[in-house]
């Protein structure tokens, strides 16, 4: 196991962030979910040694997250969600000078800055002063900085914010090429649902600073419940109100499309039983694949 | 699917190691980032002015007798002792000078790391607040150095080139080690100063007129209340003052102020010691907004 973290909980003041979270990460790429305020930076903080937890304890690559912090900075690539560079340097002065501190030869380091550059396509900008780059220009260079010391392991925060749609896809297919040929692990913080399913194969779901659920995606969408896709004519309160007393959640989408989560030990034919007890014509029945939306609703309760 | 890698991905074959110096980048890449200032380089030269001054005084207080019709009556000034490095180092241009390019040079040191949310990516790194410290210090020290020790050094050998013996080095065999001594006095002070009130501001250019405001106001305030209350003791209240007391203790010079110079030395470690506290609390990797 890459990270593991063991009755970890942290506040800030009287706020709790971190809740005595257990979980175990293996390789690949990870998402880390949550709504705001669930502790999905503390989590990344924590595992950097950035912020020490009030209680717990964790290890990232073997190293323990309380004594270990400079080995375990030396093995990890952080990509913090904020916008963060140096005044006055050119990019490839600006990762040189990570590298370095890092621990890499200076040489090695302004040798290496170019290469990442070039892999994360601001080659031809790598001699541009950073106060010129554009928000993209500017996610990408934090990925190259992140990337010059070969971490095995990235924790990215937010990788695609502030980018357009085009931006958002050119930094995904290097987060995919990363973690899928590069052999290197990437824990990915997000608010964007789609971008963790697209990268990832496990998932971490964290809700007001508790672990909520965690486990590959495919099982995960297996276990928890069944989705079905209705159409209906009729008086749909009432067999919503049926439904949810069987014990499934139904949710309306604007469309007229009707969601029903159904629990793992629920029957389908209950639907059909509580559209006859209702007067409700079925329209249309679909058992549906269960995305990550339907999956991080159904787990933290918001849509 | 849209690519925008120009190159592939390789790993690093080399070893990443510790080092005996984490902070080094961190110095040489601050004095780097200072020369990059066209306005900076300015003022940088033109401190060395003073320098230039009190060595063309050295020289001439050899050559008296071809100066004379310039030197007439101030011939007095030209006599180098002690008491010539320590009105060198203590003069109120010549601080105001080492101000002056510690604001333009350094003033922005924690400030621009502070607005570009830039400490999380230096703690993301092996490395620890004590470095991270180490590194913007030494950059202050640096100038400070270039300022103090190297020109107070070089005139003590210009003047045994000038004389063409070492009877003054064996007169006051101590003034290299007062020099070095004051030099690091300096360092120190601004060192703590100059990084405290970059820490307090995102803002580079507010940071520049507090580092201003601060040593000259306290200068005024003390001169007001010394005008008022007659008490020598008040004089701690100016930060060139204390500088200047100190200077002459180490140059072992008569006192500019009646006010005995541990207490400059107490009000000078008691400005480093509140900067310091600061500071390990402004120097962090995650801002906490409780």
């Amino acid at each position: 196991m890459s990270i593991e973290v063991k009755d970890l909980s942290f506040r800030y003041g009287r706020i709790v962030a971190l809740d005595g979270v257990t979980m175990r990460l293996g390789d690949g790429a990870v998402g880390l979910l949550g709504p705001n305020g669930a502790g999905k930076s503390t989590l990344l903080r924590i595992l950097l040694g950035f912020l020490v937890p009030e209680r717990g304890e964790g290890r990232v690559l073997g190293y323990d997250i309380r004594r270990e912090q400079a080995e375990i900075r030396r093995s990890v690539g952080y990509m913090p969600e904020s916008d963060c560079f140096i005044a006055g340097m050119d990019a490839v002065t600006f990762t040189a000078y990570f590298g370095e501190l890092s621990g890499m030869p200076r040489q090695e380091a302004m040798k290496r800055a170019h290469e990442v550059l070039f892999y994360v396509g601001l080659g031809e900008a790598r001699y541009r002063l950073l106060d010129t780059y554009s928000a993209g220009m500017k996610q990408r260079l934090k990925l190259a900085q992140a990337l010059v010391h070969d971490p095995k392991i990235l924790f990215l925060d937010e990788p695609t914010s502030n980018l357009d749609p085009t931006g958002r896809m050119e930094v995904l297919d290097l987060i995919r090429d990363i973690s899928a040929n590069k052999s290197i692990q990437v824990l990915i913080s997000s608010h964007i649902l789609d971008d963790i399913e697209s990268l990832c194969e496990s998932v971490v779901i964290l809700k007001h600073g508790r672990l909520a659920a965690e486990g590959r995606m495919a099982d995960l969408r297996a276990i928890s419940y069944s989705l079905f896709e209705l159409r209906i004519k009729g008086d749909g309160g009432a067999f919503r109100k049926d439904l949810e007393g069987l014990g499934s959640r139904v949710d309306e989408m604007d469309d007229g499309l009707i969601k029903v989560y159904m629990p793992e030990a629920g029957d389908r034919m209950d639907i059909f039983r509580a559209a006859a007890r209702t007067n409700i014509q079925l329209r249309s029945f679909v058992k549906s694949q269960t995305s990550l939306e339907d999956l991080f609703a159904d787990v933290v309760g918001v849509d | 699917m849209a690519t925008v890698r120009e190159k592939g991905y390789s790993h690093w074959d080399g070893r990443l190691s510790a080092r005996r110096f984490p902070w080094w980048p961190i110095t040489r890449t601050g004095i780097q980032l200072a020369f990059r200032k066209k306005r900076f380089k300015l003022v940088f030269a033109g401190a060395f002015v003073p320098s230039f001054v009190f060595l063309v005084g050295l020289y001439i207080s050899e050559r008296l007798e071809d100066f004379k019709a310039f030197v007439r009556g101030s011939d007095r000034l030209l006599n180098i002792s002690p008491k010539y490095f320590a009105t060198y180092f203590t003069n109120d241009s010549f601080l105001f000078l080492i101000v002056l390019v510690l604001a333009f040079g350094t003033g922005g040191l924690i400030a621009d790391d502070l607005k570009h949310s830039s400490l999380q990516l230096y703690f993301s790194r092996p490395l620890g607040k004590k470095d991270y410290f180490l590194g913007k210090m030494s950059v202050v020290a640096f100038f400070v150095l270039i300022l103090t020790a190297l020109p107070g050094l070089v005139l003590v050998i210009f003047k045994l080139i000038f004389a063409g013996s070492f009877k003054f080095f064996l007169t006051y065999p101590w003034l290299p080690l007062s020099i070095l001594g004051y030099s690091a006095l300096l360092t120190l002070f601004f060192g703590f100063y100059v990084l405290l009130l970059s820490s307090v501001s995102k803002n580079g250019r507010y940071v520049i007129i507090l580092i201003f405001g601060a040593y000259i106001f306290s200068n005024v305030l003390s001169g007001i209340l010394q005008g008022i209350f007659k008490i020598p003791a008040l004089a701690l209240f100016s930060i060139p003052s204390n500088l200047q007391q100190a200077g002459a203790f180490i140059f072992g010079q008569k006192l500019p102020h009646d006010v005995p110079a541990a207490w400059s030395f107490a009000v000078l470690a008691a400005i480093c010691g509140l900067s310091a506290a600061v500071l390990n609390r402004k120097i962090r990797s995650v801002e906490v907004i409780k």
